[in-house]
């Protein structure tokens, strides 16, 4: 009976070590691992890896392609450095993102969007500024006017982004002659438009409106109309205004005209960004409104070549076309704690040195944040690609996004407001008051 | 039984590594969000101890909370009002069916399916008409059409059609507990009640009933438990829009956390839940005591 009992213990006592053994067994392997790699490379620089977060994980995107090719001419003249991939889908990356800050161990590079949203990395010192990077080679003169701004606070730049996109809308020139109608010049006319495409039995519009931020981005359109100018947002955080203000109530109610001309598909809150667009692309509505990113895709889908695009147009006779929702790409940004800081803005110098060479010749060149040079007819590209080339030459200034202008709360109370007038009618006052509501409890 | 007759010592070594598994990853956790849940923190930067105005908030202020917990609670009503049902199923499958195995497995199908598959599938049968949603199909072609809905964007019925989903998921799971509770009853019992003249649903009365009541609450704090932390078909599904009419506690905490950024304050709804499911546990099991005490 001894003799059992110690076996027993002897057992259990081999399983609970086994299982700690385990734990600390994985870890060892990954140093060792490590350290071999070192050692093979003694003679030479000391071997280093730098992780590269990014979120082109689509092998067919040209930006993946552009990427993997920039990254292999990079470790062939630098032998000593590895570039290792984590390419992750964007809502992936801005979540791995967040709780990677969380624990403090942000990638060599990652990816970061524009002013507000990227305010909270900055603040909290995960980010390394990049002015000298960016002095290097002359890539700060690479980058079109002023869009460094948005990645920049107190004089410093955290960020270099690689698109500059404005909010267009595409349409369907077989879907317009089919309903018999024309371009619209204003609102009103789009609404009208909108009502004849529809008495035809043709989708007017369509949004993936479960993602919140498209609607959004629509409505803050019109508010740069009613409010005759951008800096309506920059005026209610300065406090010079608030929701409540004349321009921002007429807004939601030319919003809600448009929703209720019906304009858009049955059920929009079910359909997320990627469903939302696919209808327009598989030509079963007429009109879509997005940033000029959408151009790509668009290039490759069944209705290429029956497309045009145009300004949004003014709203109740206010607004100048010209002015646009402009979205600033996301941002290539570096930890500060990177244990290769050097060579990782090194790298980040060169892959921006020549994104726009690399992203022209791959046909992704509409609406890259730097100047791009050559000829986008003579490269092959389509008639919709140089009209909207032709778009960004016209912009004369405009606004950005509602979550890239506020903080993440008042951000989000203002999405959800706008997602209910898509299945909701309201009163126009109701939701400016939810809006102050909400940015004053999100600002105290 | 004699072999259960071990020293404490050695079942507390064989305890020790799960414990310490358990603390380390259930118990800790809950522990660090309660203290988060004190913070106005946005989950990256500085963070600022404020006591309890995250709850406070939450109680007073919050405009979306109370219906949330109302939408929660609702769930695990309904998820519960299947187990009955499940229960019948079961005791027909085990009474009527000759090789009930295939049957048992066809219901628990729906269980083993991703909860993303299960959300895209019920998002295109509840797809509006115009875009060849089957449900509505269905009640067009029996001449239903005024019934018709967008059943997932029409804020007062989006919830209801998510219940359905949930129902339809779990009922197989819970036809599978009763069943293998059913199948352990010994056959000799209802053999004796048969000489004593009980048979069919008087058996199913006096015999079946009483016994299943250990595995039927089993069942209950499963569902009810479970569906309090309802959170993957919703995301899936409808993301908790529109404009919240389908938020749960879980998505609310969810969003709050990652997309408001109020780590703080999505911890605060993290603990809630957590002690609400305590609640209700403490509170099924004292009912069920009272009931296995009557027949045991």
């Amino acid at each position: 009976m001894n003799k059992r009992k110690t076996l027993k213990a002897v057992l259990a006592g081999t399983m609970a070590i086994s299982l700690t053994a385990c734990g600390t067994g994985g870890e060892s392997t990954g140093s060792t691992g490590a350290a071999g790699g070192d050692a093979g490379k003694d003679a030479k620089k000391d071997k280093i890896t730098i992780t590269f977060q990014n979120i082109w994980p689509d092998a067919t995107d040209p930006k993946n392609k552009l990427m993997k090719k920039v990254v292999a001419d990079y470790e062939a003249k630098n032998p000593n450095v590895k570039i290792e991939l984590d390419s992750l889908n964007t809502d992936q990356q801005k979540m791995k993102l967040k709780t990677q800050a969380a624990s403090k161990e942000v990638p060599d590079i990652t990816v970061v969007n524009p002013a507000e949203q990227m305010k909270p990395f900055v603040e909290a010192g995960l980010l390394a500024p990049l002015n000298d990077m960016l002095d290097q080679n002359g890539l700060k003169g690479t980058f079109q006017q002023g869009i460094l701004d948005y990645y920049s606070f107190n004089g410093n730049t955290y960020a270099v982004p690689d698109g500059n996109n404005i909010g267009v809308v595409y349409y369907n020139k077989e879907l317009f002659e089919k309903g018999g109608v024309k371009i619209p010049t204003t609102f009103e006319e789009m609404v009208e438009t909108v009502k004849t495409l529809k008495s035809k039995g043709i989708q007017p519009m369509v949004i993936g409106e479960k993602d919140t931020w498209t609607g959004s981005f629509l409505f803050m359109n019109i508010l740069l109309r009613t409010n005759n100018g951008p800096g309506f947002l920059k005026d209610v955080a300065a406090k010079k205004k608030t929701f409540e203000d004349p321009a921002f109530v007429e807004a939601v109610s030319k919003m809600q005209d448009l929703i209720q001309a019906g304009a858009f598909q049955e059920g929009v809150t079910s359909f997320d960004y990627n469903a939302g667009e696919n209808l327009f692309k598989t030509g079963k509505a007429a009109m879509y409104y997005m940033g000029s990113w959408a151009t790509g895709g668009i290039e490759t889908s069944s209705v290429n070549g029956k497309v045009g695009v145009f300004k949004f147009p003014t709203v109740g006779g206010k607004g100048n076309p010209d002015e646009y929702m402009l979205a600033p790409g996301s941002g290539f940004a570096v930890s500060a704690n990177s244990k290769h800081l050097k060579e990782t803005k090194d790298f980040l110098n060169y892959l921006m040195i020549n994104y726009p060479k690399e992203a022209f010749a791959n046909k992704g060149a509409v609406g890259v944040a730097q100047t791009v040079e050559g000829d986008f007819k003579a490269a092959g590209y389509s008639d919709m690609a140089v009209e909207i080339t032709n778009l960004f030459k016209s912009v004369k200034g405009g606004d950005l996004a509602f979550d890239n202008s506020m903080n993440p709360g008042t951000s989000q109370a203002h999405l959800t407001s706008i997602q209910n007038l898509f299945v909701q009618k309201k009163e126009p006052k109701d939701v400016a008051k939810e809006h102050q509501t909400a940015f004053e409890a999100n600002n105290k | 039984m004699n072999v259960l007759k071990v020293p404490g010592r050695t079942i507390a070594v064989f305890i020790l590594p799960c414990l310490l598994i358990y603390v380390g990853l259930v118990f800790v956790p809950i522990l660090v969000s309660f203290y988060s849940s004190l913070l106005d923190w946005n989950g990256i930067g500085a963070s600022k101890f404020i006591g309890f105005d995250n709850y406070v908030q939450m109680f007073t202020a919050d405009p979306v909370f109370w219906p949330a917990v109302k939408r929660t609670l609702m769930f695990a009503v309904f998820s519960m009002v299947e187990i009955p049902v499940a229960l019948f199923v079961a005791i027909l499958l085990n009474r009527y069916i000759r090789k009930p195995n295939f049957l048992v497995s066809s219901y628990f199908l729906p269980v083993i399916l991703s909860v993303v598959i299960v959300g895209q599938l019920w998002k295109t049968i509840y797809n509006p008409a115009s875009l060849g949603g089957m449900l509505n199909q269905v009640l067009m072609a029996v001449g239903l059409e005024s019934w018709t809905k967008a059943w997932l964007t029409d804020p007062s019925v989006a919830m209801y059609a998510l219940y359905i989903v949930a129902l339809w998921q779990y009922l197989g799971y819970h036809v599978l507990i009763q069943f293998t509770g059913i199948q352990n009853i010994p056959s000799e019992v209802y053999e004796a009640a048969k000489i004593d003249g009980a048979e069919g649903f008087t058996a199913d009365r006096y015999i079946t009933l009483p016994m299943v009541v250990p595995i039927f609450k089993i069942s209950i704090v499963l569902a009810f438990i479970g569906s309090l932390q309802a959170f993957d078909m919703i995301m899936v599904m409808t993301g908790g829009g529109p404009a919240h009419a389908t938020d749960v506690i879980a998505t609310l905490m969810y969003n709050m956390s990652f997309l408001s950024m109020k780590y703080g304050y999505g911890s605060a709804l993290a603990s809630f839940l957590v002690v609400l499911c305590l609640i209700a546990t403490v509170i099924i099991n004292f009912l069920f005591k009272k009931l296995e005490a009557r027949y045991t």
